[in-house]
Formats: structure tokens, sequence, C-alpha cells
């Protein structure tokens, strides 16, 4: 039987995720990890790691095309894909949070006047607007969310906050946090169940692992 | 310039040709051989129906579901969204005094709007079957037992049938402010550990509600797991529930067993289901493509309360299935 497909999610995450199954004896070697292979299998033929784009991760996870994967609570709020979510891997610590420049007026602009909101996070924006009681006219926009107001493109926006440094380089402070978010392992109803035996001991073995490091 | 309505057809919808419509044949007369071999009788409910016949019954899952339209004299009328539903209604009403247990099956289209950019069609084949008037153990294996015979005869071998009964997990939601059995409902099918823990926190929950509900995600596995959740079981219902999961276990010959996870935290069917329930997985699609149980509750909605057992399966992923065979 071919290996357990993880999906994992390029970047930091990616490396942090390898570092953890590193940590239950799933290694993968250097050379692999820095070729631009499309599979990466770990040495001890257990997993078959696969490097997407994060918003991918849920996509690859709830198709079956990949057994399992790792990705940030952020990306799931955004497409809640219908897949298990057995572990919270309390690596890529963020929040989620509305920012504006600092002299920009917030909850309420001056008039009555409805608040544009710049953002890639387009769901979980409308969800904590709307939970609040707040009418906003959401912009989508992909990258580089901070310089909205700075163009005019909107009054705030709703962006992850990691350090809060790329916000104050562009005299942007955070108003309030929506939502803090971490890394989960989300793994394939339908893999779950056919293979049982090895997704438990998957779990049961990065739990162990975050035990520990604890 | 080409017309587009001609061109194309509407978003979820298709049309079906040579090989893709004789693999569909195929599982229905395969099903159709078996389930009159075992004595179920096809119905044909209408293609729509007033929509209060799926409202009814269907959580509010289903019920934003419906495609709807508005008859001649101002009624609202839906597409068949579920054959269950249909059934229920001719079992309520013209077939009131057939003797029972009534056995019934059908195979055709139900139709369901699905958001668009998941590849997901609104109108799917279904095939399946209800027998009504049994509560006993052996009904409920016997409508399992026509759902492993009917992959079997399509000779699809790797599959799994994840098997629970809602009465273990319900009390465990009972009680609570709906926000938060939501809550807590959404993190026991996703068997989110955190979400748990945190969830039996909040609410303030009991030690044995809070082990039990921590435990969930972990109370999946062969026969051996009914008896780590019998000490888990607070209170009659879930006992039932360990008591009927340990009856259809010990009905299921050794090779249906290979085929059957218990798992005590299946709550898909949560409001539909009042007993056993089940989900069908099969190797190479990443989702449910069946899905069964017992709904004593639903025919008492139609007005004749009869315990009931049955299930479906998804036509169009069976004969995907045959394909992949060539």
């Amino acid at each position: 039987m071919r290996p357990l497909r993880i999906a994992l999610p390029k970047g930091r995450m990616m490396d942090e995720a390898l570092t953890l199954f590193d940590a239950v004896g799933a290694s993968v070697e250097e050379s692999a990890r820095t070729s631009r292979r499309l599979i990466l299998p770990s040495a001890d033929g257990r997993f078959e790691f696969l490097p997407v784009k994060s918003g991918d991760v849920p996509t690859y996870v709830e198709s079956g095309v990949a057994d399992a994967g790792v990705v940030g609570l952020d990306v799931l709020g955004e497409s809640d894909p219908d897949v298990l979510r057995p572990l919270d891997l309390r690596f890529g610590g963020c929040g989620l949070a509305v920012a504006g420049p600092a002299d920009a007026a917030y909850p309420d602009l001056p008039h009555g006047r409805t608040p544009r909101v710049a953002t890639k996070y387009v769901e979980s924006a409308r969800r904590f607007f709307a939970a609040r009681g707040v009418q906003v006219e959401l912009i989508h926009i992909s990258g580089s969310v901070e310089i909205a107001p700075l163009l005019g493109l909107s009054d705030w926006i709703v962006d992850l906050v990691q350090t809060g440094r790329t916000l104050a380089e562009n005299g942007l402070v955070v108003f309030e946090e929506i939502s803090r978010s971490t890394a989960r392992l989300i793994v394939n109803r339908a893999s779950h169940k056919l293979r049982l035996e090895e997704h438990q001991r998957l779990i049961a073995d990065l739990a162990g692992a975050l035990e520990s490091t604890a | 310039m080409p017309n587009t309505r001609i061109s194309h057809v509407p978003p979820g919808s298709q049309d079906l040709l040579a090989g893709d419509v004789r693999r569909r044949r195929r599982v229905q007369s395969t099903w159709f051989a078996l389930a009159e071999e075992e004595g179920y009788q096809e119905v044909i409910p209408p293609t729509f129906e007033y929509e209060e016949v799926f409202t009814r019954s269907a959580g509010p899952e289903l019920a934003a579901r419906l495609i709807r339209f508005v008859d001649r004299d101002g009624s609202l009328v839906a597409l068949r969204a579920d054959f269950t539903s249909a059934i229920a209604r001719v079992v309520s009403t013209r077939l009131a005094s057939a003797p029972m247990p009534l056995r019934l099956c059908y195979a055709g289209k139900v139709y369901r709007q699905q958001a668009e950019g998941m590849g997901r069609r609104r109108e799917t084949f279904q095939l399946g079957a209800e027998l009504i008037g049994d509560p006993s153990p052996a009904a409920d294996v016997e409508v399992l037992r026509l759902a492993l015979r009917t992959l079997w005869a399509l000779d699809i071998r790797d599959f799994q049938v994840n098997l629970g009964d809602i009465r273990f997990v319900r009390p465990l939601l009972a009680g609570l402010s709906p926000d938060a059995a939501d809550a807590l409902r959404t993190a026991v099918d996703r068997k989110d550990r955190a979400a748990l823990a945190a969830g039996a926190r909040e609410i303030g929950a009991p030690a044995a509600v809070a082990r039990a509900l921590i435990e969930l995600p972990e109370l999946i596995g062969r026969s051996d797991v009914l008896l780590r959740a019998r000490s888990l079981a607070s209170g009659p219902d879930a006992e039932a529930a360990i008591e009927r999961l340990r009856a259809v276990d010990a009905l299921l010959t050794e090779e249906e067993r290979e085929h059957v996870v218990y798992d005590l935290g299946e709550i898909r069917g949560l409001g539909y289901y009042t007993g056993i329930q089940f989900e069908v997985f099969v190797a190479g699609v990443g989702r449910a493509i069946g899905f069964g149980g017992r709904y004593d509750g639903l025919l008492a909605l139609y007005g004749a309360d009869r315990p009931a057992t049955g299930f479906a399966l998804e036509t169009d992923a069976l004969a995907d299935l045959l394909a992949e065979e060539g």
C-alpha cells in the first residue's frame, strides 16, 4: 500500500511541520527537501509530503488526493472544508485582526459612512462584522493588504498579524483581534476509515511529540 | 457567435452518454436484481412534491438545498431532494393499512442545490431501500447487509462502513443552548480534540460527560471499541446504543465484520436518525458515497408512527468506480 500522503503549505509552516514529523522518526533527506520535486518521501517510507500553496491544502485533503494535511486555522476559516481536524499542532501562531491607519476612526466612521475593508480573508471578515452587526463593504485583494488604506482603496484592513512589524512599517495599528490561529492536522474522512490504524498511529505519534516539547 | 444557452447546460447538470449511461444502468440492474431477491418492491415517487414533504423531515441543511418553484396555484413545490421523505409520505398515506413489515426500494435522481466551484452536481442518481415496521437489530442488519452485498455484487472490495448509534452522543448534547450544542456537535463531527476539550470546559460539563466528550475521537475501531465505550456510556440512551451495536455485531458474518468500523462519534445524521447510523467509504473516493440507519421518529411526522430503517448509495460514484476497472 502506498505511503500516507500529507499535504503541507509551502513556506515557514512547512519547515515547522517537517521538524515535527522528524521528531516522530519520519525525516525527509536534505537533498530532497531542497530539490524542486513535487512529492517528498519520508526516509522511513511511512509518508510522502506534498508541498502546495497553503490555501490549496484543504482542497487536496477534502478531495482525498492527500490523506491528511497541515494548515492554519485561518485558512480553514475561509474555505470550511469537510474534513476531520484531530489535532492542534500549536506552531504557526498568528492572529487575524482589524487594522488601519493610526488616525482612522474605528468602529464607527464619521457621518455614518459605510467602512470599506480590504482583506484576503473575506469569509472570516464577513462573519466577524456580521456577528458585531457592523455593515462593511469587503474588498477582496490577494496580497500586500497593508498598502490598501495608504492608497485610499479601503478604510481598514483585515489581515494576519504575527509580530506587527509589517503593520508598523506602514503606519498601521491593530484596532481589534478577530481570532487566534495555529496549525492544524486535518484528515480526509474516507481515508481515515479506510486506513484507520495508520491514521490513529500518526495522530498518537504527533500528539506524543507535541506533549514532549510542551 | 454561438448561443451559450444551447452550447452549455446550467452548472451542476450534465448529459450522460455511452459508457456513463451503461455503467449507471448496470449499477441499477444489479441493485434491483438483488433487492427483488430479498423481497423489496420498487417505488417510483413523483419528481416534484409540495416542499413540506422534504422540510418536515430534513434538517435545516437539506431544507436549505431544495430546488423550489411556485406551482400554478401558488403552492411551493420542490424537486425530489430525498427518496426517504417521499416514501415516508407514501407509507403514511396510501400504504397506511398495509401489513408490516414493508420492504421498499428505489433508484433514480435526486436534486439538491450545490455551491459552485466544488465540482458537485445538482442532480445525482441514488439507489436505496427502506424496511418499515421492524424495530429489531435483525432489521438493522438486513439493511446494512443489503448495502454491503450491493458493493460486492459490483466487484467493489476495498470499502469500509462507519457504524455508530446516535443515542450515544445525543444525551451529551442535551440541555445545552443551541449555540453550545452546535459548537460541540461540530467538534464531535470533526474529531477535533482541542475544540472538544474547550467545549467541555465552557459548558461546565460534569466529569463523566467531559471524559466521554474528550474520548469520543478515540472511540473508533473494531468491536473491542464497544467494550471501551460501555464504560463511558452515561445514561439509558447511551447504554441502549452500545447494546444495539453489540447485537448488530453479533449478527454479522466474519466477512462482513471486516468491513465495519464502529465509530461512536459518527453523528452526521443527528436530527434525522434515531438509532444506528452508518456511512459508506470506498477507496478512491474522498467522501462518503452512502449513508443509512434507523429513523423511528420520521414516519410519525407524516402521520403513521412506525419504526423504519434504510440506506441510500450514490449511483454515480459506484458507476465511476466501474469505469476505473475498464
